[in-house]
């Protein structure tokens, strides 16, 4: 048994779409993935053409459908669509804040075939928790949310992003994960995408409290083998070589934006540009074959040097090209994550600084913000876009 | 014309044998009974054992290693000619060193530190099978009651040891991540002193086994220390692998360990449905974890949290058989007459999987 693999040369039948099902959200999370613009209720998918897209899904090869957001619950047809999901064979993921709405809707989403559910944790410590995820009295509803799930033998998965205010806590979310009966935990160290990037200041921890993360993970690991699965995201900016992002762009994974824009992931739109294609113009094999986004940057034809001759290229395929774009000016560039990137030296010097330095306030996610997208200058002034 | 009656032969059985085919002969049941043969041995050697089942191997082997020196004692003092005995009290000294933490037996003893134990709890013995002990013993009393021929001819299981030692290192250090080279510096030693007492050991049976009798005596001593080591295998493998029927005292997974130090040291009980397969359990898929063939790959997978198992032809032959009513026995021997195959064999290696699985919280019981 093995993960399934990426061939090179073919064109990779996708296995998994993320539908952005609303970017609605009780929360404010300051790491958001969502966009800086933030579509809004009135240019939302409607039921029957979500199930159109699930259907295209299913028949191209997807097997696993995350139904996130925003908050997935907040839309009135959830259910319907979940529904969908069973029908196909497709293996439904509702990943939620699980406050609003999320307790009331559970038990019918279980009775369509739910298979799965990830629920977000901001903290452990209910105030930091709340403070974080911008929400008084978040963490009882979340806390009820999980014990619904597991009384109803749904598999859980919590899912922490790890940042400076709340990395102090991994312990905790180890035993959170433990009380709360999840068979999954995600300790995911902040990606500097969207909000995150916006916010990576305030978010960024220092590099002890990062190594000591990973030991306290793999000291946990041991200890709760067969309990307990934890799965480790380290931040990339101290990283040695950047993650294969998303899989490779357009190899693996499928981002439906509320409006029905077909990304190949979900911070794709901060690359100027890029011309994304809609479900309402195009089939979904259409747009993952042929649309000009997803072709951008598949395989490895579009790569310069130092990845272009390099050994790891179709294992990491060159790394984050929103990332490339935020730090080197470049979405070509080799991802400055990368320890063979002429910029990584910097990236950790200011992942360093920024650390060292007093916080900053949070600036919170909303819907009609005016935060502009790359506030922060990339590190290559010289550059050009 | 054929004559009435075949011409009378020599019974084979009854016949002298050369010293070359004594020898042979000798080697012969090593080929056939020595334990590098026995199921639990390929498990251990393949990586297919979990941490458990190899701790359980080290605990029960140290009884074994501690009474050798008693077995070797009970020999030397049988000898009567003192070139004999300065020869063979070097056994002695190889396993109990000539000082605090030397020879075979502390050696044995890091062994069993290294996965884990507290070494108090391995001295002890008080946490081995009862049939290791038996067999142990059972040798001991052999070269007391025996003749020095058959005690030292018993011992020629070194013969074959260099080999099995050879596998087990590597196949060890390749397939356990918690094994180390400093955990097996006991097989180091013991491949090079283990040919040099078997070639004194053949040489002594090839001189003194004079008559057919005492030739048959030598094979049968040989025959009865495979025996031996077989014995103390079949024992782990019923208690530890399959059925997993651990006898009343003996050590259970979990105990007699040195606690590991843990970055919180909070108290976790284990959540319904985890832990360890065994035979006798009912496997079953838990919501939320598919078995579904991928038309467009054209293939099976098993879908679980945010992952997909590519499965191969055998995996699918297992999964489709687990369905939250038969226990693993039961799939082990509905795929043994589908494939024509020995179902214990069969059962061992879908109790790895299965414990695979498990493991990564896919599989529950």
């Amino acid at each position: 048994m093995n993960a399934i693999t990426p061939n090179a040369t073919a064109l990779p039948a996708p296995v998994g779409l993320l539908a952005e099902l609303t970017h609605r959200c009780p929360l404010r999370c300051p790491y958001c993935s969502n966009p800086l613009e933030l579509d809004r209720r009135s240019g939302e998918l409607d039921t029957a053409t979500w199930q159109r897209v699930l259907t295209e899904a299913a028949g191209l090869g997807v097997l696993h459908v995350h139904l996130s957001g925003g908050e997935p619950t907040a839309r009135n047809d959830i259910v319907e669509i979940t529904q969908t999901c069973a029908k196909l064979g497709l293996y439904s993921n509702l990943i939620t804040s699980g406050v609003g709405g999320a307790l009331a809707k559970l038990d019918a989403l279980y009775d369509v075939g739910l298979d799965h559910v990830q629920l977000s944790v901001q903290g452990v410590d209910a105030a930091n928790a709340e403070k974080i995820g911008g929400l008084k009295n978040a963490q009882p509803q979340k806390f009820a949310f999980a014990e619904r799930v597991t009384q109803l033998g749904l598999p859980l998965t919590l899912n922490s992003v790890i940042h400076r205010g709340n990395i102090h806590e991994v312990e905790g979310f180890i035993d959170l994960a433990v009380k709360l009966g999840a068979k999954r935990l995600e300790v995911a160290h902040t990606q500097y995408y969207g909000w995150a990037y916006v916010n990576r200041a305030a978010l960024m921890p220092n590099k002890a409290e990062v190594d000591r993360s990973i030991r306290i993970v793999e000291a946990a690991r041991e200890r709760l083998k067969g309990q307990l699965v934890i799965d480790l995201v380290v931040p990339d900016y101290y990283a040695k070589y950047p993650k294969a992002c998303a899989g490779g762009w357009g190899r693996k994974l499928m981002n439906v934006t509320p409006q029905g824009k077909v990304l190949p992931c979900h911070a794709a739109e901060t690359i100027p540009n890029l011309e994304f294609w809609y479900v309402s113009d195009h089939s979904l094999g259409d747009i993952w074959a042929n649309s000009p986004a997803f072709t951008a940057y598949r395989g490895t034809d579009w790569m310069k040097e130092p990845c272009r001759s390099c050994d790891r290229r179709e294992k990491d395929w060159g790394g984050c090209r929103c990332q490339a774009l935020a730090l080197a000016g470049d979405a070509a560039a080799t991802d400055p994550a990368c320890s063979l990137s002429p910029l990584h030296a910097k990236v950790r010097d200011l992942a360093v600084e920024e650390a060292a330095e007093t916080p900053p306030d949070y600036v919170y996610r909303t819907i009609g913000s005016n935060v502009q997208p790359n506030v922060r200058t990339p590190l290559n002034e010289e550059a050009p876009l | 014309m054929t004559a009435p009656f075949p011409t009378p032969k020599p019974d084979e059985a009854q016949r002298l044998l050369s010293p070359q085919e004594l020898e042979a002969a000798l080697r012969d049941i090593g080929a056939r009974r020595y334990h590098n043969l026995h199921p639990f041995h390929r498990l251990l050697h393949d990586g297919k054992l979990n941490k458990d089942q190899v701790r359980a191997w080290a605990l029960n082997r140290y009884y074994y290693q501690a009474m050798i020196p008693v077995k070797d004692a009970a020999v030397l003092a049988r000898m009567e000619d003192a070139s004999l005995r300065r020869v063979w009290r070097q056994r002695i000294v190889d396993h109990d060193g000539d000082a605090p933490g030397d020879g075979g037996i502390e050696r044995w003893l890091k062994l069993a530190e290294g996965v884990g134990f507290a070494r108090d709890y391995v001295e002890s013995t008080q946490g081995i099978l009862s049939a290791t002990r038996f067999s142990v013993d059972a040798y001991v009393h052999f070269v007391k009651e025996r003749s020095l021929l058959e005690a030292i001819a018993s011992s020629l299981t070194e013969m074959f040891s260099p080999t099995i030692i050879s596998e087990r290192v590597a196949g060890m250090l390749k397939n356990y991540d918690f094994i180390t080279k400093d955990t097996l510096a006991y097989f180091d030693k013991r491949l090079t002193q283990a040919p040099r007492d078997a070639e004194f050991a053949i040489e002594y049976v090839q001189k003194h086994a004079t008559t057919p009798a005492l030739q048959r005596q030598a094979m049968a001593a040989l025959t009865f220390k495979c025996n031996v080591l077989w014995t103390q295998l079949d024992a782990l493998y019923f208690a530890y692998v399959a059925p997993g029927m651990i006898p009343p005292d003996a050590w259970t997974p979990g105990t007699g360990l040195v606690p590991e130090p843990a970055a919180t040291a909070s108290p976790v009980s284990l959540a319904a449905g985890t832990g360890t397969i065994t035979a006798l359990d009912v496997p079953r898929l838990p919501r939320g974890v598919r078995l579904r063939h991928d038309a467009v790959r054209n293939q099976h997978v098993l879908l679980a949290p945010e992952r997909t198992f590519d499965l191969d032809a055998n995996a699918v032959a297992v999964l489709e058989l687990v369905d939250g009513q038969r226990n693993v026995r039961d799939i082990a021997g509905l795929l043994g007459q589908k494939f024509a195959a020995d179902p214990a064999v069969i059962e061992a290696d879908i109790l790895v999987m299965l414990n695979d699985l498990a493991t990564k919280r896919v599989l529950e019981r």
